[in-house]
């Protein structure tokens, strides 16, 4: 009897807890440098994004995209220089088409589209790379846990 | 028609003037409808190559097999192979000469049209037979084809059996060959192109989850889909931990450093991992010869994972693999113009 | 072999431990695997916080070091030289961005002090993978090309030979000099632009040092820093430098008129001309495309004519591979072009000038001999209308960008004209007026107050002609009028744009351009002369629109850069490149396509990189889909697991 009154509150006690868990890939040159300068700038954003810095957004394989969701990522961000301005001229290019089919994949097989984001942010663009923190950490809490790709550890 | 005897007699003539170490193509089973997979080096088995609607394999795989098995061979014969293409095999040899995997003049395509039809998917077949087994099965042209069982000779449409690859195959006629067989045919009419998969990615959101979850969770992780894929030819796949290549000069560190992308587990999660990882490895490679799918003891639908990205590949990037082995791979090139949109 | 890492996690006074529990980091990593050493402090950066890193290297046998502190960019450099005094080879020292990424971001006292420890281990299992390097030492050829033959190409090249080196100065046109040679007189000072020009042009011609190629455009450019090697296309020389007595017989002679390039159209010349009477090197030249024909030769008289046998019609192209080090692209500006200003009929009507035919108009060296006369009818003008912003800071239909000197010339133009033709009216419409720099502001005053010249704030919309005029339609802002004027004249300051052969140029140094099109800089504010890649220098207009005291200063800077990489014997380049693991690479050359720097080709059928060459980008890695190339340092094997720290696993 009491499992059966306690279920719903339990699981409306988890959706508001609910933090997701977000790794964001940015290059080095202008993602990592813009979320630098946000933080120059003491702009305010949510601590669910953890970022590792990868030298450019060509360099991120899908392997990484799918092994984040699998170790429990409920969201995935790469962020790169905006075309035109990679330091490495072209390695963004590469990271558009390629992140590109990642995410149709990913959409093909029902997993929900707003879990992986790509983005530009430029070196200057510290507000920008707040901003899209933000969004996508509203988004995914509207969206709860990821369990598609989770491993069961 | 394609005539059989053509394709012998060519063959004879290769082996003959010895400019061949062999013929691959197709003889008859004696284990059910489809043909086998054969490679003639004897004149004598010369007239048992064979060509209709039950070719269902795809022979660049047994190039590619052929090539591992040469490789450890100690003085292997380095005259070139020739090989029975239809389309979908001589666009994975495309994708092979790309990839430099081959050499062109390792191999004497011997090209076939499917002249407007194609192979047969024994699935379909046994389901419209109601259980009666057939032995023989061609295509006939204007999208019939004729099935021999034990109480006789049955014209089905082709829509009711032909596999669904090629149904809607724009292209069921060699991109590449020395010699052709067959007359090129442009005009189909059976399906339009990624009819499968759009119908996938037609269906809401929770729908299509479900539809894959349900796959996924029956995959039992046997691999038959990778081994029988023409594209996997890696000797280590970096998504399977059981197949790391432990040779005399593997060190100790090399095996620590091993990364374990994907558990070996056949959780859904893993599964569905498993066959992502997959698909964009084929992204720009697969060629839809659908062998997976055929393969798949549990009937996965794997050839929509590879189709979704071909179609993306198609309309976004206009690449179709297995075209040009010439041009660079889908994901090492790119153009300006590349959609954008999707990136905040 | 078990890996012995040790932690640092700073403080920053209150910056970071006002957010993050520093301790509490310190505590949780220390139970890390392989975490050995850790400990927090104030300000790792000081120096007691350097050594205590130095010190615990030597104590612990620490062969990983992690510093949870600032970004990178401030203070990697810092903490792995410390590492290296320690006797830690520097890559194997990393830093966790716990400040700019996390303390500074966040107010959650728990959740950011969760982040910084996640951070902090994904630093930590990359470090206990990082693997000693040795940065590779590359020869360097002591020789500079500049490509750009204007003030800022000279500037350089001179700056350069001058200490020392060689320098090859490649130029488009058949002299040098650039558009500064058309000025008339230059702001603010009103000094002749030839009179400071031309010496610095003979200063070229005679230094020993310096090579100037003329008529030549880099076509090809392969290498790296240090080590370029480049081809330049040079057209056939006809006339020879070096027999030529500027005698001018033979342009008497010549039967084709074409259009002088150098007064912007306003006059014309022979087929074979001297740019200008101080035209670098001083010699005739023959234009190929004008004449008659040299294959076979139609005419003929100009050698005829010439006594020095200077001319010689065999002369083929050619193309000239040269090593050099470093390259300084000084490409400059075109103006705006004049079929983009329909709204103000440039182009149609022949009295609506650009700023640089308005500038042969007052030059003494100029089509009138220095008399301000409008094109149409050679009268003087009484009624001189100036439009600023003419395709400047006009992001929907033009330009969006300031074009920086427009304001300054724009009063310099008005200012001469009223010396010019004391009795006529010089109106100026501006949006605002920006003159900053040394004695400009002075300087626009004066034009105002001592030479009436009157500025009306406002844009002007259109110019059209009637009955003879032209009239131009604007505002006011200021009295919020609508103002139609009766001009004799229209001068445009045109927006500034760079160089047509920029965008080549680019193409084939492999460099960037930012939205304009002008070229990139590696830093906005601290790398201004240096392109991403290494080695190749930016200066002048080509870079943003500037005046010729910043474009000077430029080139010095750029030339001050070439010579602090040039005057190492050897070059270090970052060793954390490309590898390939043979056993696993099948040679399908997707790495060798998706490589931005050419750095990969296949050698045996496998993947091979050249390490100089190499960047470390890792755009090989993220396409290769068999795992068989890595980047040493940020292999696919550490990403795997600072992902996993990430995930708190």
């Amino acid at each position: 009897m009491s499992e059966v009154l306690e279920a719903p509150v339990q699981a409306k006690k988890e959706a508001q807890e609910f933090e997701p868990k977000i790794v964001a890939f940015l290059c080095k040159w202008c993602s990592s440098a813009g979320s630098d300068l946000a933080g120059v700038s003491r702009l305010q954003y949510p601590p669910n994004a953890v970022p590792i810095q990868v030298m450019c957004s060509g360099s991120v394989s899908p392997l990484y995209i799918l092994s984040a969701f699998n170790k429990g990522a409920d969201g995935v961000l790469v962020s790169g220089c905006h075309p035109g301005d990679c330091h490495y001229l072209k390695g963004n290019f590469f990271a558009r088409r390629r992140i590109y089919l990642v995410q149709k994949l990913l959409k093909f097989i029902g997993l929900e589209s707003d879990r992986f984001r790509m983005s530009w942010v430029s070196a200057a663009e510290g507000t920008k790379y707040a901003q899209v923190v933000a969004d996508f950490v509203k988004d995914i809490k509207a969206l709860g846990p990821q369990r598609k790709l989770k491993a069961k550890n | 028609m394609v005539a059989i005897e053509d394709i012998r007699t060519r063959a004879r003539e290769l082996l003959e003037g010895g400019k061949v170490r062999a013929v691959l193509g197709f003889r008859r089973s004696s284990a059910g409808l489809l043909a086998e997979p054969t490679f003639v080096t004897e004149l004598n088995d010369v007239a048992s190559l064979v060509w209709d609607a039950t070719c269902v394999h795809n022979l660049a795989l047994y190039l590619v097999n052929e090539k591992k098995r040469q490789k450890a061979e100690r003085n292997p014969d380095t005259r070139p192979l020739a090989v029975i293409a239809k389309g979908c095999d001589s666009r994975a040899i495309n994708v092979l000469l790309q990839e430099n995997h081959i050499a062109r003049d390792e191999v004497v395509v011997l090209g076939v049209s499917c002249e407007g039809g194609g192979v047969i998917d024994v699935r379909k077949l046994a389901d419209v037979l109601r259980g009666k087994e057939a032995t023989a099965a061609a295509y006939e042209g204007l999208g019939s084809v004729k099935v021999t069982t034990a109480s006789g000779e049955a014209t089905l449409a082709a829509s009711d059996v032909l596999a669904d690859r090629c149904l809607e195959c724009a292209t069921a006629y060699p991109s590449v060959s020395d010699v052709l067989f067959g007359e090129k045919v442009d005009e189909r009419g059976f399906s339009s192109r990624f009819a499968a998969t759009k119908a996938v990615a037609a269906m809401t959101e929770e729908e299509r989850s479900a539809f894959w979850d349900g796959h996924f969770e029956r995959c039992i992780r046997c691999y038959a889909c990778r081994a029988v894929c023409p594209m996997c030819y890696c000797d280590e796949c970096v998504v399977d931990s059981t197949s790391f290549i432990v040779g005399p000069t593997t060190t100790a560190e090399e095996k620590a450093n091993r990364i374990r992308w994907i558990q070996r587990s056949t959780t859904p999660a893993d599964n569905a991992m498993y066959h992502m990882v997959r698909a964009m490895h084929l992204a720009g490679r697969c060629v839809d010869c659908a062998e997976c799918e055929r393969v798949c003891p549990v009937n996965i639908p794997l050839r929509l994972l590879n189709t979704s990205l071909e179609s993306e590949a198609l309309e976004m990037f206009e690449y179709t693999p297995g075209t040009d082995p010439a041009q660079p791979s889908l994901i090492s090139s790119f153009r300006d113009g590349d959609p954008n949109d999707f990136v905040r | 072999m078990t890996r012995r890492a040790g932690v640092f996690v700073c403080h920053c006074g209150t910056n970071i431990a006002a957010t993050v529990d520093v301790k509490n980091v310190v505590s949780e990593l220390a139970k890390d695997d392989g975490v050995v050493f850790s400990k927090d402090y104030v300000y790792m950066c000081s120096d007691p916080g350097q050594q205590s890193v130095i010190d615990a290297i030597k104590e612990n046998q620490l062969d990983s070091v992690v510093i949870s502190c600032c970004s990178p960019n401030l203070h990697e450099k810092t903490f792995r030289e410390a590492s290296s005094v320690g006797g830690l080879n520097p890559f194997q020292c990393e830093i966790a961005n716990i400040r700019e990424q996390c303390a500074w971001v966040h107010k959650d006292r728990a959740k950011a002090t969760e982040k910084a420890i996640k951070i902090t281990r994904s630093a930590v299992r990359r470090s206990l993978r990082d693997e000693s390097l040795t940065p590779l030492g590359v020869p360097v050829t002591r020789k500079v090309m500049v490509i750009g033959g204007g003030i800022a190409g000279i500037q350089c090249s001179l700056d350069l030979a001058n200490a020392g080196f060689d320098v090859v100065l490649v130029e488009k046109q058949a002299t040098i000099g650039g558009h500064m040679l058309q000025l008339s007189e230059t702001f603010p000072t009103l000094d002749c632009s030839q009179c400071i020009l031309s010496p610095k042009m003979v200063e070229v011609s005679k230094h020993p040092k310096i090579t100037l190629m003329v008529q030549s455009e880099v076509t090809s450019i392969s290498g790296f820093v240090g080590n370029f090697k480049v081809k330049v296309h040079s057209k056939a020389q006809y006339v020879d430098p070096e027999k030529c007595k500027i005698c001018d017989d033979c342009a008497a002679v010549c039967p084709v008129v074409a259009t002088n390039q150098y007064d912007v159209g306003l006059t014309g010349r022979r087929a074979i001309h001297i740019p200008f009477a101080q035209a670098i090197p001083a010699s005739y030249t023959l234009d190929e495309e004008a004449c008659l024909g040299l294959n076979p030769v139609v005419c003929g008289k100009c050698k005829k004519a010439c006594e020095a046998g200077a001319i010689d019609y065999d002369r083929k192209p050619t193309t000239t591979d040269i090593d050099v080090g470093a390259i300084v692209v000084a490409t400059g500006f075109d103006l705006y072009g004049k079929d983009k200003l329909g709204e103000y009929g440039h182009g149609r009507y022949p009295d609506v000038l650009d700023g640089l035919q308005f500038e042969r108009l007052c030059s003494a060296s100029g089509p009138t001999g220095g008399h301000v006369l409008r094109p149409s009818d050679q009268k003087e003008p009484k009624n001189v209308v100036f439009i600023q912003c003419s395709g400047s800071r006009d992001p929907e239909n033009h330009c969006a960008y300031c074009s920086k000197i427009c304001c300054m010339y724009t009063a310099k133009h008005a200012t001469l004209y009223k010396h010019h033709v004391p009795d006529g009216n010089a109106y100026v419409f501006y949006i605002d007026i920006r003159s900053g720099g040394k004695g400009y502001e002075e300087f626009v005053q004066r034009s105002m107050e001592r030479d009436g010249v009157m500025y009306l704030r406002g844009r002007a919309s259109k110019v059209y002609q009637s009955k003879g005029k032209l009239k131009v339609l604007g505002v006011d802002t200021l009295s919020g009028r609508n103002v139609e004027i009766d001009a004799d004249m229209v001068v445009l300051a045109q927006a500034m744009v760079p160089s047509k052969g920029t965008a080549e140029i680019a193409k084939t140094l492999k460099i960037g351009r930012d939205k304009d099109g002008f070229l990139a800089e590696a830093h906005p504010k601290l790398r201004p002369v240096e392109s991403v890649t290494g080695g190749i220098f930016l200066t002048g207009a080509a870079q943003s629109p500037k005046d010729i005291p910043e474009t000077v200063c430029q080139a010095s800077a750029a030339a001050a850069k070439v010579i602090q990489l040039l005057s190492k014997p050897e070059l270090e380049h970052n060793p954390a490149v490309a590898r390939v693991r043979e056993s696993h690479c099948t040679g399908c050359e997707m790495c060798v396509d998706a490589c931005p720097y050419e750095a990969i080709t296949l050698v045996n059928g496998k993947a091979h990189v050249n390490e100089v060459l190499c960047e470390g980008c890792g755009t090989c890695s993220g396409t290769c889909v068999r795992a068989a190339i890595d980047v040493k340092n940020v292999t696919q094997l550490q990403v795997f697991e600072m992902i996993s720290a990430c995930m708190g696993g």
